[in-house]
């Protein structure tokens, strides 16, 4: 996928939705507000680095940098929960853990319910456009990794030299060698019944 | 049982290959019924074609990645269907890395189960379009006429997806072809072969059909001198660059004028090949062996020889190898991609004045035929001829990609009701299960990356 700054960002809202829910519901079963303030703060880190962060260093984002991205986050996330004073929990393994509930249906949602809910959003890098031929933002070509099969230097390679019609004898095996047509073959066997 | 001429639909299809599928399929998913769609062509088999074309070049698994396959919405992938099908997680770990490739059968496999469920064959006419005729009254519409000019048909949209153009040969090779003597010594990639233990043998190319033909060479014991014209072979993982699948290349790749975007095709669609583990060990081998060898050059002149062939090979750089006698030539040239070649679209260009530049029509933005396409009706291209507007337009994921702004653009002109997001869920999967069950039955192919 090679999602833009606003796909990213579109993304990141779309599949915080389900888990903000959850989480507002058990801040008002708990009394305790610091559940729908992490998510909040998990959306925010997240808009920050996908405006000003990820589109810098990632073009084409392969399907295992996902996960390593949410490693990233998750330890910016902790030690912003850490350090805000609005923020308690009974165990430091609550925030840890409300962390990775969000990202598993957070993931969910963007490879189940997204695809289904627009058929174009992988291909809309990530922006929810209606299903047309639109306008994308940029345009970033992608490098190609260069491979040449080993040429030798100093005239034609070894195999030419073998071919060469110079050769005064050839093999029997190579004078015997079929024709590689199958266009052309002519059957063999008796003829249909 | 295919349906019968004449039949009027919403939206009609002109060709019966994965393009037709993939906008019926589309369609379905969206709300259309069967009734309302048509395809018309004389294939029972959507991906019988292309069927023929992987057995000819010993082709195992597709360049394309796993969301290239014929369920309409990017979810399941094919590598979570496959990994469902044989309970693994192999095919999970590999496309996480990008390192997985659905097999042919198994594709074939899952074409056969949608073209089941979407009653593909039951919207289908058994018959080629051989004319399309625009009608402005009562509202605008095709009319459709076969290849005898009998009336088989109307519809509202029509989407025209004929496929690729003629093999292509290079014009010393095509007029050798000709030649008795020597024609059944020279073949495309894409024609069936058979090769030799112990033969040798040249193969123009360096793309993905060469690179196939240099280990079905090798596999079968025989010697390859690779020669491509320039010494540009590049790798990358899918036939062209991966942002230009998506709308962040292909809107910038639109917005250039014409001749830019054909100029840019050039450069991105030149004998580009994915990098396969299996094949590079292959080919080392090969080297080690003393059977591989690349070379930049033409062949300059060709006869029959003692082995079969007489071939002059002039290097482009340096001293010429001459004289080489070889057992068959094998060209990885391709298809050819002039529009006038497709006996429908050449008619259309002649009568209507459909521009064409260099064998190729000038499309507009939307994959519309100029002049012909109405928002309200449209008439759209997909597959090779669409590559000026869509650059992979001729891969499942550019045909995918065609498929499903058409039949949005079709939905809205229709005021469709469109099928809930349950309907939705639920049809991917029942559509996931049945393939996954379908899929058990055939042995997992090979990963070659």
């Amino acid at each position: 996928m090679c999602p833009t700054v606003l796909g990213r960002v579109q993304t990141r809202w779309a599949i915080l939705i389900i888990p903000a829910i959850i989480w507002t519901i058990v801040s008002l079963i708990t009394q305790n507000p610091s559940y729908i303030v992490l998510i909040g703060l998990y959306f925010v880190i997240g808009v920050a680095l996908d405006t000003a962060f990820y589109p810098f260093v990632i073009r084409w984002q392969p399907p295992w940098l996902t996960f390593v991205l949410a490693v990233g986050e998750f330890i910016l996330v902790y030690l912003a929960a850490k350090s805000l004073k609005g923020i308690h929990f009974s165990s430091d393994w609550i925030p840890i853990a409300v962390y990775w509930i969000t990202w598993v249906i957070a993931i969910w949602t963007k490879v189940v319910i997204l695809p289904l809910v627009s058929l174009s959003w992988i291909e809309d890098a990530g922006e929810f456009r209606s299903t047309s031929w639109s306008v994308a933002p940029e345009y970033v070509p992608l490098a190609v990794t260069a491979f040449t099969p080993d040429l030798g230097e100093g005239g034609p390679p070894p195999l030419a030299r073998k071919f060469s019609a110079a050769v005064i004898e050839i093999p029997e095996e190579l004078r015997r060698a079929p024709s590689p047509s199958g266009v052309f073959q002519i059957p063999t066997g008796p003829p249909p019944a | 049982m295919p349906a019968t001429a004449p039949r009027d639909s919403v939206v009609a299809t002109v060709g019966d290959g994965f393009g037709s599928l993939l906008v019926h399929t589309t369609a379905r998913y969206l709300g259309f019924e069967n009734e309302q769609l048509t395809v018309f062509g004389p294939s029972d088999n959507p991906v019988g074609t292309y069927q023929q074309f992987a057995y000819n070049l010993g082709q195992t698994v597709l360049r394309s990645e796993s969301e290239s396959h014929f369920l309409a919405p990017d979810w399941p992938t094919f590598a979570q269907l496959d990994a469902w099908s044989h309970k693994s997680l192999r095919p999970l770990w590999r496309t996480i890395r990008r390192k997985y490739n659905p097999g042919v059968p198994e594709i074939l496999t899952e074409a056969a189960v949608v073209m089941r469920r979407t009653g593909w064959e039951q919207a289908r006419i058994p018959t080629k379009v051989g004319w399309l005729q625009r009608q402005m009254n009562p509202t605008p519409h095709f009319v459709m006429y076969d290849e005898q000019a009998n009336f088989i048909g109307r519809a509202k949209h029509v989407m025209l997806a004929p496929g690729h153009g003629p093999l292509s040969f290079p014009p010393l090779l095509a007029k050798a072809r000709k030649d008795p003597a020597l024609a059944d010594r020279i073949v495309q990639a894409y024609e069936p072969k058979q090769y030799a233990a112990g033969g040798r043998y040249i193969v123009l190319g360096a793309g993905i059909a060469s690179v196939n033909e240099w280990a079905n060479i090798l596999d079968a014991g025989g010697s390859v001198l690779a020669l491509t014209r320039n010494e540009q072979p590049e790798t990358q993982d899918l036939n062209v660059p991966r942002c230009l699948f998506e709308s962040i290349g292909i809107d910038a790749y639109t917005r250039l004028p014409f001749d830019q975007r054909i100029e840019f095709l050039g450069q991105v669609l030149r004998g580009t090949r994915p990098q396969r583990r299996q094949w590079l060990s292959r080919i080392q081998t090969g080297q080690q062996e003393g059977r591989f060898d690349a070379i930049v050059g033409e062949i300059d002149k060709i006869e029959p020889g003692r082995a079969g062939l007489r071939v002059y090979v002039k290097s482009k750089d340096g001293e010429d190898p001459g004289w080489l006698d070889v057992t068959g030539v094998t060209a990885g040239t391709g298809f050819n991609k002039s529009v006038l070649t497709l006996p429908l679209i050449r008619r259309l260009v002649e009568f209507y004045k459909v521009p064409v530049i260099e064998g190729r029509l000038r499309l507009q933005t939307n994959c519309g035929v100029p002049g012909l396409d109405l928002p309200e009706s449209r008439l759209c291209c997909m597959g090779l001829i669409a590559n000026n507007v869509i650059p992979h337009g001729d891969t499942i994921a550019g045909l995918k990609f065609i498929s499903r702004r058409f039949v949005s653009d079709c939905a809205r002109a229709e005021k469709l009701q469109r099928r809930s997001f349950p309907s939705r869920m639920s049809l991917q999967f029942s559509m996931g299960r049945d393939v996954a069950q379908a899929l058990r039955t055939v042995s997992p192919t090979q990963q070659l990356a």
